[in-house]
């Protein structure tokens, strides 16, 4: 079963961390369209939470349209990943973007050697989830 | 919504010597959920479960576990209901099998295969008298009888206390698969070990001296409360600034830090907008938190908090 990292300390709340890195497993092409993810009863023994929390958790990865579930065989990622509104993007990407910068100059990169870092990073992830050229 | 697995109203309960040990608290467990239950030594949590478990009278207010007082209710409502104490006496010179048939005729649900199951994942061997097990044996011996009464209440005194970490990683899934699917159980424990509550517990119910100083959903209250810092450009944090919703402050030169309760997200962006500073804010575990709730001088009036949960299951 896929690997899922719980920091139960952290204050973020279980239900938060899984759809993280559900949504990151499907970014980065782990979990393709169609995959089944694990059931909820496996889920909760293997990481021994409680199995409401990965229900809330797929509920809403559901309801965002990362995944959708079918009822009585489990839940699958969703065929075609959603686009965020614009807003909730712009917010979200400035957030991820100010770790990132920061802790470049930090560790003494170059702005350039940065980006391009970035632009890598993005190459690696491939064309199957680089979603349509024309949305705004 | 359904009546609460367990409900305790304004329970009080002094001892001899007039010490208080419970003083006028309030719980609700809801049927199907686990409910999680910490505080310092001494809070009150072993008092307030033999009192919902009919073993200690309490001197005022009311206790229920399923819609009854436990004290001198029928064996038939009790067996519904398992309780590990955190002081089990087990029978010495009886061995787990033995336990497992005396129990059987108690309880009409008993199940010797789930037994068996326990037995051989927590290691135990059945035929050896308790007076061979280890202190941590024993506790999984008392865990293992609960379970396998299939009790619709299972309560939990400190059930981690003592047992390694596999050991207590075992009991925190046997309790997850414990829960099953009709969502009709309930699970009430203590704990110190608070990864442990932030794992199952999807209620968390802090005591301190004798009362509830927060209650409520883990969820919300992982969101709902955050630390908060702030930065100032000058020398020193301005005479008299405050930071509303502040539970607890603390300020040294330029940098105020606060323990904050968050309501919206309006409430945060606020506070970004303190023109002259840098402000973060970071996710508070509940470690941090009941530690800035509860490390102050006992002289000091309790803190008290209340409910916590979100805007919409307010009423």
């Amino acid at each position: 079963m896929l690997h899922f990292q719980l920091n139960v300390h952290s204050g973020v709340p279980v239900y938060r961390q899984l759809m993280e890195q559900i949504r990151h497993y499907v970014a980065s092409g782990v979990l393709a369209a169609g995959d089944a993810l694990p059931s909820i009863r496996e889920l909760a023994r293997a990481l021994a939470v409680n199995p409401t929390t990965i229900v809330k958790a797929f509920g809403e990865l559901a309801h965002e349209g990362v995944i959708v579930i079918r009822h009585g065989r489990g839940a699958f990622v969703a065929e075609h990943q959603p686009v965020w509104p614009a807003a909730r993007r712009r917010e979200r990407l400035r957030a991820l973007a100010i770790q990132l910068a920061v802790e470049a100059r930090q560790m003494g990169a170059s702005d350039p050697e940065t980006l391009e870092s970035l632009r890598r990073a993005l190459a690696d992830l491939g064309e199957s989830n680089q979603p349509p050229s024309n949305h705004s | 919504m359904n009546e609460p697995a367990i409900t305790a109203k304004d329970l009080a309960k002094s001892f001899r010597g007039g010490v208080i040990a419970v003083n006028g608290l309030d719980l609700t467990v809801p049927r199907g959920s686990v409910y999680g239950l910490i505080g310092r030594n001494g809070a009150g949590k072993t008092t307030t479960l033999r009192m919902l478990m009919g073993l200690l009278r309490p001197v005022r207010g009311e206790a229920r576990v399923l819609g009854h007082d436990l004290w001198g209710a029928p064996r038939s409502l009790r067996q519904r209901v398992a309780y590990v104490s955190q002081e089990q006496q087990l029978p010495a010179m009886k061995c787990t099998a033995e336990l497992c048939l005396d129990l059987s005729r108690l309880h009409e649900r008993w199940d010797f295969i789930l037994a068996g199951k326990l037995a051989q994942r927590f290691g135990i061997r059945v035929d050896a008298p308790m007076a061979a097990l280890s202190g941590g044996d024993q506790r999984k011996v008392a865990v293992l009888l609960a379970f396998a009464a299939q009790p619709d209440v299972l309560v939990l005194d400190e059930p981690a206390a003592g047992l390694d970490p596999i050991a207590r990683r075992q009991l925190m899934e046997e309790i997850v698969g414990f829960l099953g699917e009709g969502g009709e159980r309930t699970v009430l424990f203590s704990t110190h070990i608070i990864e442990d509550l932030e794992r199952v517990a999807e209620h968390v119910g802090i005591m301190d001296r004798g009362r509830m100083v927060v209650a409520g959903r883990l969820d919300d209250l992982q969101l709902g409360m955050r630390r908060v810092q702030i930065i100032f450009n000058g020398a020193a944090v301005p005479d008299g600034f405050r930071v509303p919703g502040a539970l607890r402050t603390h300020a040294e030169g330029p940098v105020l830090t606060a323990v904050v309760r968050i309501d919206s997200e309006a409430q945060l962006q606020t506070l970004r907008a303190i023109p002259g500073t840098r402000v973060a804010d970071f996710p508070l575990g509940l470690q941090d938190f009941f530690i800035e709730l509860l490390d102050r001088p006992q002289a000091d009036p309790p803190l008290y908090v209340a409910e916590i949960s979100t805007a919409d299951e307010r009423r």
